[in-house]
């Protein structure tokens, strides 16, 4: 799984900030725009079999075609669709909540901070992958309930985040002199404390985006994703396995997407940690 | 020290409390009617549905229901599977076993790897810590799975000789069986020595800054030495600690790799009992991994504890 | 004052510089000075002046992470050190040139037991037994003044108030008879009523060993009993010295008379140190 890198070191240098922000960028916006124009650039209808299976590369076929004769790379694209909108949808949730669930923790701290902090550890003490699996196994795999699942899964490590830096500028003198003059509650949060989750936010946001992937393509893969017809890029990745030495594009499109994809939001990650300088935790 | 383990076990009850009722509830909250799925068909008259449902407490409040699952845990009971009609934890302790095998092997060849590369990385300095960690990046980026796909892949084209899927038990033949787990364990190590390289890494560097390890310069030392009993010594320990808590990351990934690699370990074991709607066994093996989770946890918050009383005082 | 006419340690124009991230930090600039066989001799400047820099040059000893420059000459008993190749020196370090540096908190593995870390610098320097190592670790610790010296070399350093861990490390640094100690600031970051306990032991020491001494210090109240001449650092540079009576009765540098005023003087109110 993807994790904060733990950091022991100076800064990256000027030029390197930005440069892997600016990749990141790219390669998010490129994944955007195909994906969101997929059934216009696609050569091909994704859910549409030939009898031309197996085929490999050809100008009819860039990336070949699968066992029942449908378009690799069409599929890849479709494919793409829900992977992302789930993932984006599912992360936005769990960011949602992770925000309130934080701040009204780290905040008011005291029972309520207990409470909503013991309910997270109970969420956190399930490897995330057997979690997303029995709750998609015990609801049915449909999107909105894998939607459900990841953002439950994900909502401890945002509250965690977003705890952190309000528990510590809570404690900040000119927080403590704010409050003493009579400046409202809700001001001091605003004006102190939500920079100081900004940042944090905004990498550990990239780096779940990138564990998503995995969970969501993983779920594909062993089949409790995304109901059928529409093709998704885990269950590509399982079905090719049957034929994979007949056409090793069926195995090497998915995972190519797969890992752009990941690698898109882990380099993003990064690029944000340069910029914004956040050590982890 | 033993009210430091006192309390790190009294803070895991109500987690593990929590966990349990969400195990029960989970498995409770389905679609459909539970006796059915008890019955395996729907060919039932309402009295014979009436009686299984009696027989498996259905008909007694939730809270009776859930009292009543927790003390047949305690005797060991987690119920029968759907499908055999056999105990589970009968079914399911064989499976754990080769799962703890597979997992074990993956978590020692992360630790290798991880540890040398990270070591490499933050000794050498220059190129080697660049090619290390730009690898390390684009691993991370590749999901278990897919390295477990990709590895068959090439072994079928260009090593078809090895026969990848021929998982021999333990006891039948130990020098196969350790071979046939080799490359599972490896696709699933993968991802975790990355993290550990990177700990590594961190540790090495920030202990090398410290003063002692000036000291030990200073005291004329060889270097290999310094390298064994100043640095690895006090890096190793947070990178040990991060290796445990990466068990819940194996678990997880096991699931995959054993589908992939067909290994009857307890991870296919869920695979194959979400298919056939085996409920008692998917609660059941959610229930475990979670716990022993915790308990590893546990233990490498406590072993940490250990460790840290030396170093914070210093 | 030299007991030799060549003296132990002759550094010529020594300059030293050191990089870290592009950022170059601490600066010697080109100073010269000599240690005779069993003298003591003090360096004194504010933090910064490049006092601590010159030890670690002399010792060739960079911080991790940084890059250095080194320039002119460190000869130590006719050799130059700046030319040794460095496993040369490692030979040297710790068996003819020790040194004690500032914080005793941070300055001992906090994984290893006392004991071993003076095992460790004892039989790599000698050829004894692990036996034998031990034996003579426990003399040195009794030496050092530690109390129970046996039992307590199985003590780990968080077990050690700063005080004693202080006289670890200095019993460390005598282990193997070194010509020249340097003391690097070696009671800073003590409390003052150990400093003058720490100061006492190394004046012990010296005695007994023969040992030539570089004590390195802020605070000339440190120096007064301690050293027989005193450089007097600024900068980089050198910009005093002497025998340590004439400086503080007649000092030329006007730096030298701000450092000497802030050392408060015994005739006020009792014995007052800050």
């Amino acid at each position: 799984m993807v994790e904060a890198r733990p950091v022991a070191e100076a800064p990256a240098p000027r030029k390197r900030r930005h440069l892997l922000l600016v990749l990141g960028v790219v390669m998010l916006v490129t994944m955007l725009l195909v994906t969101a124009f997929g059934p216009w650039i696609a050569p091909y209808d994704a859910i549409a079999t030939s009898p031309n299976s197996l085929a490999g590369p050809s100008a009819e076929h860039w990336l070949g075609t699968d066992s029942i004769g449908r378009d690799v790379l069409s599929r890849l694209i479709i494919g793409g669709r829900t992977t992302l909108l789930i993932t984006f949808v599912a992360v936005s949730l769990a960011v949602a909540a992770g925000l309130v669930l934080g701040l009204v923790s780290g905040y008011v701290g005291g029972l309520a901070d207990e409470l909503i902090m013991r309910a997270l550890d109970i969420v956190f003490a399930f490897p995330v992958f057997l979690l997303a699996i029995a709750v998609v196994a015990a609801l049915g795999p449909t999107v909105p309930n894998l939607i459900l699942t990841i953002a439950i899964v994900y909502t401890p490590i945002m509250a965690r985040v977003v705890r952190a830096p309000v528990l510590s500028v809570k404690r900040w003198d000119h927080v403590e002199a704010a409050r003493s003059v009579g400046v409202g509650e809700l001001r001091i949060a605003i004006v102190h404390v939500l920079p100081m989750v900004v940042s944090p936010i905004l990498v550990q946001t990239s780096l779940t985006l990138a564990n998503t992937i995995f969970t969501v393509t993983a779920l594909s893969f062993l089949g409790i994703g995304p109901p059928p017809p529409d093709p998704n890029w885990g269950g590509m990745l399982s079905e090719a396995r049957q034929f994979m030495e007949l056409a090793p594009l069926t195995v090497i499109g998915p995972a190519a997407a797969i890992v752009f994809a990941t690698l898109t939001f882990i380099v993003l990650a990064n690029g944000l940690r340069d910029l914004l300088d956040v050590g982890s935790h | 020290m033993t009210r430091i383990v006192l309390v790190r076990l009294a803070w895991m009850l109500p987690i593990l409390f929590g966990v349990s009722v969400v195990a029960f509830a989970l498995m409770r909250a389905l679609p459909g009617d539970f006796a059915q799925a008890a019955a395996g068909t729907t060919d039932l008259s309402p009295e014979a549905l009436d009686t299984i449902r009696r027989g498996l407490g259905l008909d007694k409040p939730i809270w009776a229901q859930y009292l009543l699952w927790l003390g047949g845990l305690a005797s060991g009971d987690f119920g029968s599977s759907f499908v055999t009609h056999k105990p589970v934890l009968g079914e399911l302790l064989p499976r754990l076993a080769v799962t703890a095998e597979l997992t074990l092997m993956a978590g020692a060849m992360a630790m290798v790897l991880g540890v040398f590369t990270g070591l490499a990385s933050a000794r050498l300095r220059g190129r080697t810590d660049w090619f290390v960690r730009g690898f390390n990046g684009l691993l991370l980026a590749v999901p278990n799975f897919v390295v477990a796909t990709l590895i068959v892949l090439l072994a079928g084209l260009y090593f078809p000789e090895l026969g990848i899927f021929n998982y021999t038990p333990f006891f039948t033949d130990p020098l196969g069986n350790l071979g046939s787990m080799l490359l599972p364990a490896f696709a699933l190590a993968l991802a975790v020595s990355v993290t550990i390289s990177e700990n590594t890494r961190a540790a090495v560097l920030e202990v090398s800054s410290q003063d002692f390890v000036m000291v030990a310069r200073a005291k004329g030392l060889r270097p290999g030495a310094i390298l064994r009993n100043y640095l690895v010594r006090n890096a190793l320990t947070p990178v040990i600690t991060v290796t445990g808590l990466q068990l819940a990351s194996l678990l997880g990934g096991s699931i995959l790799i054993e589908t992939i690699f067909t290994i009857p370990g307890m991870g296919q074991y869920l695979f194959d009992s979400i298919t056939s709607r085996d409920y008692p066994v998917i609660q059941a093996i959610v229930l475990v991994a979670a716990v022993i989770v915790l308990l590893v946890n546990v233990l490498v918050d406590v072993a940490y504890a250990r460790v840290d009383a030396r170093v914070s005082y210093g | 004052m030299a007991t030799s006419d060549k003296p132990l340690l002759q550094v010529q124009r020594l300059s030293a510089q050191f990089t870290r991230d592009g950022v170059v930090s601490q600066v010697v600039k080109g100073i010269s000075f000599d240690i005779a066989a069993g003298e003591a001799v003090g360096f004194v400047g504010e933090s910064g002046c490049g006092k601590s820099v010159t030890a670690r040059a002399m010792m060739r000893l960079a911080p991790e992470g940084s890059s250095v420059e080194l320039g002119g000459e460190v000869r130590f008993d006719g050799q130059d050190l700046l030319q040794l190749r460095e496993a040369d020196m490692c030979n040297i370090r710790g068996q003819r040139i020790a040194m004690v540096f500032q914080d005793p908190m941070t300055s001992l593995n906090p994984v290893l037991s006392v004991g071993a870390q003076i095992d460790d610098i004892v039989s790599r320097h000698t050829g004894m037994s692990r036996a034998q190592a031990r034996r003579r670790t426990v003399e040195l610790l009794g030496l050092v003044g530690i109390r129970d010296a046996a039992r307590r070399a199985d003590d780990f350093p968080h077990q050690f108030s700063g005080g004693m861990r202080q006289r670890v490390l200095i019993a460390i640094a005598v282990s193997c008879q070194p010509e020249l100690l340097i003391a690097d600031e070696p009671t800073t970051a003590l409390d003052v009523t150990v400093q003058a306990q720490i100061l006492r032991l190394l004046l012990r020491l010296r005695q007994e060993l023969g040992m030539a001494l570089m004590l390195i210090t802020h605070d000339f109240g440190v120096i007064a009993g301690m050293v027989e001449r005193v450089y007097v650092m600024l900068d980089g540079q050198i910009v005093e010295s002497g025998a340590v009576d004439d400086i503080f009765a007649r000092p030329q540098h006007d730096y030298t008379r701000a450092l000497l005023d802030a050392v408060p003087r015994l005739e006020s109110a009792g014995r007052t140190r800050s």
